[in-house]
C-alpha cells in the first residue's frame, strides 16, 4: 500500500522530469527494490524530495530578479546598467536558466546585457561600456559554490569598472551561500536548501538512526565515490531539467541505470539510444 | 585609436572620500577578486597579523560600496582586512572583548579609469598570470585618456616600460587571436608570450618572404598557432632562434637566403620544429660564453682603473655619462632576456 501511494505520489510530482519522466511505474519499480521497513523510508524520502518544475523554476527566477531589480532600480542603476552573466559552457544549465529568464522577464526589451563568463573580451567590452553597474550571475543550483567562485574569478579578471555581484539562482546550498557571500556576492535565491532538510546528511536527524544508516549503506553500494554526492552533500533538491550531482545515489541510480534504477537519473546516467 | 589630445594633460583620478572614518566589521568587507592569498608573502603576513593582534588595525583602509550591494569593496588594505578576519575567525578579540573592527575610510566608487588604475597594481605582481587581460584594460586607459607615450602611461599605470610595450605588441593582434589568450582553459589557451615572441617573425616572414606575404598576416599567424598546438613550437622562447639566425645572416647573402627559404618552410611546413629548423643557423652557446665573459672582463677593467678617486668636474661628468649608456644598454637587454613561457602550459 505504501509503495503504491508513494509511487503515485512520485509520479504527480515528478512527471516533468526531463532526462526520463516519472510515471507511476517507473517510481513503483524504484521503490520496489527496497526491502521491507526501507520501502516505508524510500517513500518518505520521496516526501523530502524539493522539486522544482519547469515553472516552478521560471516563477522563482521572475520573482528574484523582480525583487534584484527594484533593489537596483532604487540605488539608481537601471536595466541598461545590468550584466547578465552565464557562468557555464553553451548548453549547460546556466545558460539555460538565463534564457528561460530572459524570455519570461523581456529582458532583452529592458535593454539588459548578456555575456558569457568564459568570453573574456566580451565581458571586457561589456563592462567598459556600461562603467558602473551590476554583475548579475545566473545559475541553475549551486551546491558547495565551489565552481561557481572559480567561475566568478576568471571572469572577474576581465571586468572593467565598478560593479556590485549577484548570483540569481533557483535554490543554494547552505554552504554555497555561506561560501559565496564570504566572496562578496549576494545570492538572490528562491530556496536555501539546509543540512537538515537531507535526511542522509551527516547532519540530519529526519529519519531514525537505523533507518538513514540502511539507506546511506544502500546510496554506497551503488556508487562508491559518490553514494552521499559530490561533496558527501546528500541534497534533496531536483530540477526538471536535471538532478545536481550533489543527489544521492538511490536517487540517480547506477551507471546506465542497471543494477539499480534511480527515480531522477542524470543524462548521464541513462544508457545510450540505440543508433540504427 | 581616437586621435591623441597632446595639449590636455591627462589627470590621475582623485579618491573622493563619502564621510568620516568608519569602524567596519570584516564581514561587510569584500576580499577582492583579483586579489588572491597567493599574492601575499605568507611571513610577511603572517608579522601584520602578529602586529594587529597587539596593537590593532593603526592605518585605515579605503573601501568603497559598489551601487546596491551592502558589502565594501576594498581598493587599499587588502592584506589588514585578511588579517583582522583570520584573527576574529580564530576567536581573538579586542580589550573590551569584541571581534576586531576595520577602521576604514569609505570613498565615492571609482570611476572607471580610477579603477584601472587600481586594478594595474594589483596585476603587476602577478608574475603568472595571462597579460591579456592587462592588455585589454590598458588599451582603455589609452583609448580614455588619449595617451600612447610609454612613458606618461608608465607614471599612470605604474606599469613598467618594457611591461607597456609587451601590451601594446598584445594589441597589434586582432581580436580572434586576443581571445586565444582569454581560454579559460590553460590546456587549449595560447599563452600571451606566444604572440609577444612571435610578433617579429610574423612581421618579417610578411615583409620579406613574398608567398606569406600573399598569404596574408591572418594566414601565416594561424600557422603558427597550428604549429604552436601540435607541439611543434616547443617554446614560445624558440621564435628569438628564428630572428637570431636572420640577424646573424647579416653580412653574409647566401645564408641569408637559406634563412629566408627555411622562415618560408617553417610557416608552411606543419612538422617542421623550431629548434630543428633553426639551430644549424645558430652558434647560440659560443657567442652567449663570449658575452658573459666580456662582462666579467669588463667589471675587471674598470675596477682596476680605481675611477672612484676622479675628481675633475668634466672627466667625472663624462665618465657618468658613458656609464649611463652602458647601464642603459645592459638594462634593456637584460628586459629582453627576460621572457618565458605561460607556467601553466605543459612541456615536453
Amino acid at each position: 500500500m505504501w509503495s503504491l501511494l508513494s509511487a503515485a505520489l512520485a509520479a504527480w510530482r515528478f512527471h516533468d522530469y526531463k532526462p526520463s519522466p516519472v510515471t507511476f511505474g517507473r517510481a513503483k519499480k524504484w521503490i520496489e527494490q527496497f526491502k521491507g521497513e526501507d520501502r516505508k523510508t524510500a517513500g518518505m524520502l520521496i516526501e523530502k524530495v524539493v522539486y522544482l518544475s519547469e515553472k516552478t523554476t521560471r516563477d522563482i527566477l521572475v520573482q528574484q530578479n523582480h525583487a534584484l531589480m527594484d533593489r537596483l532600480a532604487a540605488v539608481g542603476l537601471p536595466p541598461d546598467k545590468l550584466v547578465y552573466v552565464q557562468v557555464h559552457d553553451a548548453g549547460s544549465s546556466s545558460p539555460v536558466m538565463l534564457n528561460l529568464l530572459r524570455d519570461a522577464a523581456g529582458l532583452d526589451r529592458l535593454g539588459c546585457h548578456f555575456v558569457d563568463a568564459h568570453n573574456s573580451l566580451g565581458l571586457n567590452k561589456v563592462t567598459n561600456e556600461v562603467g558602473e553597474g551590476a554583475l548579475i550571475y545566473v545559475d541553475d543550483f549551486v551546491g558547495t559554490g565551489n565552481q561557481f567562485c572559480k567561475e566568478r574569478q576568471f571572469a572577474f579578471q576581465s571586468v572593467v569598472g565598478t560593479f556590485s555581484e549577484f548570483l540569481l539562482v533557483p535554490c543554494i546550498c547552505e554552504e554555497g551561500i555561506y561560501k559565496i557571500a564570504k566572496e562578496g556576492v549576494e545570492a538572490f535565491a528562491g530556496h536555501v536548501h539546509s543540512k537538515v532538510e537531507r535526511p542522509l546528511h551527516d547532519n540530519s536527524h529526519v529519519l531514525d538512526q537505523d533507518a538513514k544508516k540502511r539507506m546511506r549503506e544502500i546510496s554506497k553500494g551503488i556508487s562508491a565515490k559518490l553514494g552521499l554526492g559530490y561533496h558527501q552533500l546528500a541534497t534533496m533538491v531536483v530540477l526538471y531539467r536535471n538532478a545536481p550531482n550533489t543527489v544521492p545515489a538511490i536517487f540517480r541510480g547506477s551507471p546506465n541505470q542497471a543494477p539499480f534504477v534511480g527515480l531522477f537519473p542524470r543524462w548521464k546516467d541513462l544508457p545510450l539510444p540505440n543508433q540504427k | 585609436m581616437p586621435a591623441l589630445k597632446p595639449t590636455v594633460q591627462p589627470q590621475i583620478p582623485q579618491l573622493v572620500p563619502t564621510g568620516s572614518l568608519q569602524h567596519l566589521d570584516p564581514q561587510d568587507v569584500k576580499p577582492n577578486p583579483n586579489n588572491p592569498r597567493m599574492l601575499f608573502d605568507p611571513d610577511q603576513l603572517a608579522e601584520l597579523k602578529k602586529n594587529i593582534a597587539e596593537h590593532g588595525v593603526l592605518v585605515p583602509i579605503t573601501v568603497y560600496q559598489p551601487k546596491g550591494q551592502m558589502k565594501f569593496s576594498i581598493l587599499d588594505g587588502e592584506r589588514r582586512f585578511r588579517c583582522v578576519r583570520d584573527l576574529n575567525s580564530e576567536g581573538h578579540r579586542d580589550k573590551s572583548g569584541q571581534p576586531l573592527r576595520l577602521p576604514a575610510n569609505v570613498v565615492e566608487p571609482p570611476n572607471k579609469i580610477a579603477g584601472l588604475l587600481y586594478m594595474f597594481s594589483i596585476h603587476e605582481y602577478r608574475a603568472a598570470w595571462e597579460l591579456m587581460p592587462t592588455a585589454l584594460s590598458l588599451k582603455i586607459v589609452m583609448d580614455e585618456l588619449g595617451v600612447e607615450d610609454n612613458k606618461t602611461l608608465s607614471k599612470f599605470t605604474g606599469l613598467s616600460e618594457p611591461q607597456i610595450e609587451r601590451c601594446k605588441k598584445l594589441l597589434e593582434f586582432p581580436e580572434h587571436f586576443q581571445k586565444l589568450s582569454l581560454d579559460p582553459d590553460p590546456t587549449t589557451r595560447i599563452p600571451s608570450n606566444f604572440w609577444i615572441e612571435a610578433l617579429p617573425v610574423i612581421n618579417l616572414g610578411t615583409t620579406e618572404i613574398p608567398r606569406l606575404k600573399n598569404l596574408g598576416r591572418d594566414k601565416a599567424t594561424e600557422k603558427l598557432v597550428d604549429k604552436y598546438r601540435a607541439r611543434k613550437i616547443k617554446s614560445v622562447i624558440h621564435f628569438r632562434r628564428i630572428m637570431e639566425s636572420y640577424e646573424l645572416s647579416e653580412n653574409e647573402r647566401s645564408v641569408r637566403t637559406a634563412v629566408l627559404r627555411r622562415i618560408e618552410e617553417f610557416f608552411l611546413d606543419p612538422s617542421l620544429e623550431t629548434r630543428a629548423a633553426f639551430d644549424q643557423f645558430v652558434v647560440g652557446k659560443k657567442r652567449v660564453q663570449g658575452a658573459v665573459s666580456a662582462c666579467a672582463e669588463f667589471i675587471k677593467q674598470l675596477q682596476g682603473l680605481k675611477l672612484r678617486f676622479t675628481t675633475d668636474d668634466d672627466e667625472r661628468a663624462e665618465l657618468r655619462k658613458a656609464l649611463q649608456k652602458v647601464q642603459e644598454y645592459c638594462k634593456s637587454l637584460e628586459q629582453v632576456l627576460r621572457g618565458d613561457d605561460d607556467p601553466e602550459i605543459p612541456k615536453d
